[in-house]
């Protein structure tokens, strides 16, 4: 039950549909693990604090910030990351949109951005304007200034390109 | 969509919206940054920031640091001493402190290690002794002779880094004969670039004498040089390689101590080593827009026709001079257009204090000034009794003018501008007409499309060259050193290549930047890139367009001058039935000379007059904007929402749409954060809210509605007629809100950011002195 | 950054949640969601060797009208329709916490809990070390109020003070057994920062319960931020009310957070109105002895002064609205 101070022990972790078995102290953090010891970079470190939403991932399917998730605590649940969320090829509708509509302009803030959208639209199939600006408001984005963030989500549930 | 009165499409791609080329590898997050990158054996270093603002270093004790498990070297200032600095004339940095630190965060030592935990304990164990020195948190004192300068290059035992005294014309008889005299005095706090991606570097320093870096920098070829000068290898035995870059804004462009610092450790360790900046890393950082006081006099005559400016300027600098001389100059000479101003005065000093240093960012040198200017026109407005849109037409800059101080101005269409923003924003309906607590406010900007003079060479070597490659596979190699940092330069170039060889836009490979291959172009700053870039894109997409239409010459009997490109052939111009494909044109231009290679590079024309410091401020072309805001104020608690933007912007001709009011509103994003509520928070010298959660970057819900206006003519010389929009799109926006809320509550508010605390402020002010909201007062 | 080693426990019932703590009291933290607790840790503030995880205390779990489990996500509260149109200030309130992402892990427990604020505390350990360390972390001053020798921290829950005008109380379980605390009365009302709360270190909060008057009143919270998410409050402005048919008001309770140490009702106030009908003088005269009281110190973004000029509007907004007050357009 408790797990000793700085001690690594075997933890599994089931990221993107696959169980993977490896090793970690307590206090390593799911960022951390996913982009260092799985090499899973396409979850983005932008704060370390919380602060910036880069770093999102889902929880058995909610998007949470791996950069304040303790690696441990997510064991048995199911983890996705960008990589989890593109399809084999090209790319999700979701995706397109944000190409196709200058949703993502340094792309640093994108994955963040399109984990936190996806989760959005598959439980809310067709929000509001203000329920996107609700829901993305975790994420930052220093390029974009949202509009085309916004643009992208909504064109994305109307289904129109 | 295409606005109605944007210029007839005559391209094929030029001028329609052209979805990122990275993009794909952006939103499924396989776009490689520096730190997604992982070399073997790689250390990791960190850094040992001054707690002090200002101390002389009596000694370093590093061996206990050195003597740790895991950590494999430490390094100090002496080591290496050379200084450095973006610009030539001002190289007062080292990588690591020498003697002195000279602000909280300043470096004293570096450390590499198995990993950060010890690396950061490593970093526990240095023993610092100083004597610590008086700090100057304030330009104000360190105008004059101080105790002990920052600077041992300080003007005459000041702090004064720079000072700029310009004169043209006779700015007191235009004083003297004024109708009308105004005086602005803005305080701005410094703001900061807030890319999402800190910044990172990778240096792997190999056995073949060679040392390649990996960096997240908007100029590689000045951090090429740097770190050539500061470690004493030769150019050519250095490799800079830019990977993806999460943003930079003018962060990214000085050549950044941590960058030596990494390359140093490398050459140290014989490992590769990785530095990754924490937000606090990067705030301290900083090289942000300058803290400044301004004091703005402009006189007019009984029609608003502007006589003269007398303009002051009082910029703090920080620690380190960075862009500092350009800024100067700039907070001075940019304050003029899109306006004729007959008589001008300036008087400009950038002092170094015991701050993070400030440096450049979006609109550099243009954004403080043009705040006051566009608040005092406003005024004098009012107080002469014409719509503020009138004053600024009536003021406007002529197309193909010179400027007092010998700025050569082509395209302009800033009427146009005025026109449009003043059209479509219901401005006669809405200006001193809305209900207390709503308004509008018109402000106008100006920008530099590229910087005429290359800083680091002489202007006769080209700023930017684009090297093409198109082989047996029908693909189109490009290599360039333009950095892309999400502006979409990646894109504009493939795009250009594509328009002028006639080819689909994914022949067309833009090759990561690598300063082994790609030829030289100096950076993502001044807003150059699409201007120089694109003409040197064009010329070498011309140059291949020729050799493949001599091939298809040769192919169909038709002379050259006969032929021209279309979608993926060439044909006959008058017969367009005789067309040779793409692909048989090339294989048939490839015959015994192999691969084609063509190239295209870019030098501004001479321009600017002969005075010291003429050439500051100079560029090929000047981007214009006009802009209205409509704001919407709780007047009982100071709290304000913008609702509405429009904004007209001449960028000359549109070359990717979507990419243009991507810039437009990601400034707008910028502009209101600098407006509403950033600030860089300092006590004394201290820096408050080094995190993303106290520098308060505007969310999603604050942004108004935006509309492009994109009215711009073609500009003679511009690339397909195109200029900058990269930096003054974020201009007019601070102005435009703050003629707004002046509408909407009577007070003009001259201290940025404008916080609901101070608006609130501002308008109990005005009750208690019994002024009316509305009104000449 | 990196978080310093420390061991991890995951107890799965109460008993033994509160059994392990009471043997490593006092140097334990329990981790719900994290969302305060690791930035801190990651800062090196008050970092302990030992944190016990509450994940997989299924009784911290769970939402109805009367109880909500300390476990329980911001997110899952602020969409529970059930919950939400019983308790529109609570929801009001946890809809406004940090961002989606934020409230996604934050718990209900951990935002009670939520560790008082301070621009010379919220920071990283070598910028407290430049500076000196205070007072409520590894060192002996206060930069704020450098006279005295206590804590400003400004209290930055915002459920705290919706939960307390509803009357709810905590159920808290420590080594010795479970008791019940009112929220209104959980808070250090001395004033001081480190303190903050009357729980016992190795106490634990295992749900909110709402007594069945809770139902009956309506509630609102106002929260007064430069951003619209992200910002911890300024100031957060939480009533709860009940009117009779004729408008007279039956209930009246206000609590006040973001300003000071911890969460402040003014009941001595409020019950001026009690049996009263309600009027706009009235209420300003409220929100004006609200604000003459409350003594906000400089160490958030917005300055103390304006937060206290901000205390009187909001209260007297928020009051109007929940009685049904018309305000005097200006
Ligand atoms: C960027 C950002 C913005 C934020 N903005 C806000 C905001 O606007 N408003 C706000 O209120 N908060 C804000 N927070 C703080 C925090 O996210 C929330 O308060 C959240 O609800 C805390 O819950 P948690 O479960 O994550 O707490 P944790 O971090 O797990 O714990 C917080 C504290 O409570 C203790 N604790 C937790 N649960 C219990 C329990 N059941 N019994 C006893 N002790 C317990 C912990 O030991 C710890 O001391 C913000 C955080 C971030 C990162
Ligand atoms: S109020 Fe004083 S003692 Fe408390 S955290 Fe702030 S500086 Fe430290
Ligand atoms: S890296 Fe996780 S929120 Fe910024
Ligand atoms: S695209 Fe650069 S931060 Fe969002």
């Amino acid at each position: 039950m408790g797990e000793g101070m700085g001690e690594s022990t075997p933890v599994r972790l089931r990221v993107n549909g696959v169980t993977t078995a490896l090793v970690c102290p307590p206090e390593r953090i799911l960022l951390d693990l996913l982009r260092e010891d799985l090499n899973l970079t396409g979850t983005k470190r932008g704060c370390d604090l919380g602060t910036c939403g880069c770093c999102t991932v889902w929880v058995d399917g909610k998007p949470v910030l791996s950069c304040l998730t303790l690696a441990r605590l997510v064991s048995g649940r199911d983890i996705t990351t960008i990589e989890g969320v593109t399809p084999a090829s090209g790319l999700s509708d979701l995706q397109r949109a944000f190409v196709d509509h200058g949703a993502t302009q340094c792309g640093f803030c994108t994955p963040g951005f399109v984990m936190t959208a996806t989760a959005l639209l598959r439980d809310h199939p067709h929000p509001t304007k203000p329920e996107i600006e609700r829901a993305i408001a975790g994420n930052l984005c220093r390029c974009t200034g949202y509009i085309k963030i916004v643009e992208a989500v909504a064109a994305t549930a109307e289904g129109r390109p | 969509m295409a606005a109605p009165d944007a210029p007839a499409p005559t391209y094929r791609l030029i001028g329609t919206r052209i979805p990122y080329i990275e993009g794909p590898l952006k939103v499924t997050g396989r776009a490689e940054y520096t730190d997604d990158i992982k070399r073997s054996g790689q250390l990791i270093a960190r850094l040992l920031r001054s707690p002090w603002p200002h101390a002389r270093l009596r000694s370093i004790n590093v061996e206990k640091a050195r003597a740790m498990p895991g950590v494999a070297a430490v390094l100090t200032g002496e080591k290496y001493p050379t200084p450095f600095g973006v610009l030539p004339i001002t190289h007062d940095e080292t990588a690591i402190a020498v003697g002195k630190v000279r602000y909280i965060g300043d470096i004293l030592a570096a450390v590499a290690a198995s990993d950060e935990a010890t690396a950061d304990r490593a970093l526990e164990a240095i023993e610092v002794d100083i004597e610590p020195l008086p700090d100057y948190p304030e330009p104000q004192g360190g105008t004059i002779a101080v105790a002990e300068p920052i600077h041992a290059r300080g003007l005459n035992g000041t702090n004064i880094q720079k000072e700029v005294v310009q004169h043209f014309g006779d700015v007191d008889a235009a004083f003297a004969k004024a109708h009308a005299t105004v005086r602005v005095r803005g305080t701005f706090a410094g703001v900061t670039h807030a890319f999402t991606e800190p910044m990172a570097t990778i240096a792997e320093a190999t056995p073949d004498g060679r040392l390649t870096v990996w960096s997240a920098t908007q100029v590689p070829h000045y951090l090429h040089r740097a770190l050539s000068e500061v470690l004493g290898i030769p150019m050519h035995r250095i490799r800079v390689i830019k990977p993806e870059v999460g943003g930079g804004f003018g962060g990214k462009s000085d050549p950044l101590p941590h960058e030596i610092i990494c390359a140093a450790l490398s050459l140290e360790t014989g490992r590769p080593v990785k530095i990754l900046f924490d937000r606090e890393d990067v705030f301290v950082t900083n090289h942000g827009r300058h803290p400044t006081k301004n004091d703005v006099r402009i006189a007019v005559d009984a029609d608003g026709r502007i006589l003269a400016y007398d303009i002051e300027a009082l910029i703090d600098g920080g620690a380190w001079s960075s862009f500092g001389t350009v800024t100067t100059y700039y907070n001075g000479v940019l304050s003029m257009g899109p306006y004729r101003v007959p008589n001008f005065r300036y008087h400009g000093r950038r002092v170094y204090t015991t701050k993070p240093p400030s440096g450049a960012m979006r609109a550099h040198g243009g954004t403080n000034i043009r705040y006051s200017v566009e608040l005092a026109l406003d005024d004098l407005a009012e107080r002469l009794g014409i719509d503020p849109f009138d004053l600024r037409e009536r003021n406007a800059l002529p197309p193909h003018s010179t400027t007092v101080n010998q700025f050569r101005i082509t395209s302009t269409s800033f009427v146009k501008c005025l026109h449009a923003a003043r059209e479509r924003s219901g401005w006669d309906q809405k200006y001193r007409k809305l209900p207390y607590g709503k308004g509008v406010g018109l402000g106008c900007g100006f920008y530099i499309s590229g910087s005429n003079s290359p800083i680091h060479f002489t202007p006769k070597m080209p700023q930017c060259t684009v090297h093409l490659k198109a082989d047996m596979d029908g693909g189109i190699a490009v290599h360039c050193m333009q950095a892309d940092i999400g502006q979409g330069s990646n894109t504009l170039l493939a795009a250009i290549v594509a328009e002028v060889v006639g080819v689909d836009l994914d022949r067309v490979h833009i090759m990561r930047v690598d300063s082994d291959v790609s030829p030289v172009d100096i950076g993502s700053y001044s807003s150059r890139v699409t201007f120089m870039m694109g003409n040197a894109a064009r010329q070498a997409a011309e140059s291949l367009r020729d050799q493949l239409i001599r091939a298809a010459s040769r192919l169909t009997g038709y002379p050259p001058a006969q032929l021209e490109v279309a979608h993926e052939k060439i044909r006959v111009r008058h017969r367009p039935d005789i067309a040779v494909d793409y692909l048989a044109a090339l294989h048939a231009a490839m015959e015994r000379t192999g691969a084609l290679l063509a190239t295209g590079a870019y030098n501004s024309p001479p321009m600017g007059g002969d005075f010291k410091g003429a050439r500051a401020g100079t560029a090929p072309a000047y981007s214009f904007a006009a802009y209205v805001a409509q704001v919407d104020v709780d007047v009982e608690t100071g709290v304000y929402r913008v609702e509405k933007v429009w904004a007209a912007f001449d960028c000359g001709r549109v070359l990717n749409r979507l990419a243009v009011e991507g810039q437009i509103e990601g400034s707008i994003h910028m502009g209101l954060g600098q407006m509403m509520g950033e600030a860089m928070s300092y006590r004394g010298a201290r820096l408050m809210n080094p995190s993303l959660l106290d520098y308060k970057i505007p969310m999603p819900q604050q942004m108004p509605e935006v509309e492009c206006l994109l009215v711009g003519d073609d500009d003679p010389e511009g690339p397909f007629g195109g200029k900058e929009a990269g930096e003054g799109p974020l201009i007019a926006t601070l102005p435009a809100v703050g003629n707004a809320l002046h509408d909407a509550v009577g007070v003009r508010y001259h201290d940025l950011p404008v916080t609901p605390d101070k608006v609130l402020r501002g308008i109990e002010v005005r009750e208690q002195s019994g002024r009316a909201w509305k009104g000449v007062g | 950054m990196h978080l310093d080693p420390f061991e991890l426990h995951r107890p799965s019932s109460v008993e033994e949640t509160v059994s392990l703590a009471g043997r490593l009291a006092p140097a334990f933290d329990y981790i719900a969601g994290g969302t305060d607790l690791l930035p801190n840790y990651k800062m090196r503030l008050n970092v302990r060797p030992n944190l016990i995880a509450l994940e997989d205390v299924s009784e911290l779990r769970g939402i109805s009208l009367d109880r909500v489990g300390a476990m329980v996500r911001l997110g899952e509260l602020e969409t529970d329709p059930a919950f939400g149109s019983a308790y529109r200030g609570v929801v009001e309130a946890a809809a406004e916490v940090a961002t989606p992402l934020v409230r996604a892990s934050g718990t209900v427990g951990g935002n009670l809990l939520v560790e008082t604020r301070c621009f010379f505390f919220n920071q990283s350990f070598p910028w407290r070390k430049s500076l000196g360390f205070c007072l409520k972390a590894d060192g002996d001053k206060c930069h704020v109020v450098p006279q005295k020798e206590k804590c400003y921290a400004t209290f930055s829950g915002d459920l705290a003070p919706t939960l307390a005008v509803l009357d709810a109380e905590v159920e808290v379980a420590g080594p010795d057994g479970r008791r019940r605390v009112p929220v209104a009365s959980l808070y250090d009302a001395s004033g001081d920062g480190i303190q903050r709360h009357h729980l016992r270190p190795s106490e634990l909060i295992v749900a909110v319960h709402f007594p069945p008057e809770a139902r009956t009143l309506r509630g609102s919270y106002r929260k007064l931020r430069i951003r619209p998410s992200f910002d911890f409050p300024e100031l957060g402005v939480a009533v709860a009310a009940r009117q009779s048919a004729d408008g007279g008001v039956e209930r009246l309770a206000l609590s006040v957070g973001g300003l000071e140490t911890y969460p402040r009702r003014f009941d001595d106030l409020t019950r001026r109105l009690v049996g009263e009908r309600p009027t706009i003088a009235k209420v300003r005269e409220l929100a004006d002895a609200v604000r003459q009281l409350v003594r906000p110190v400089h160490n958030t973004a917005l300055a103390p002064d304006y937060r206290r000029k901000m205390a009187g509007v909001y209260v007297r907004r928020s009051v109007a609205e929940i009685l049904g007050v018309a305000e005097e357009t200006r």
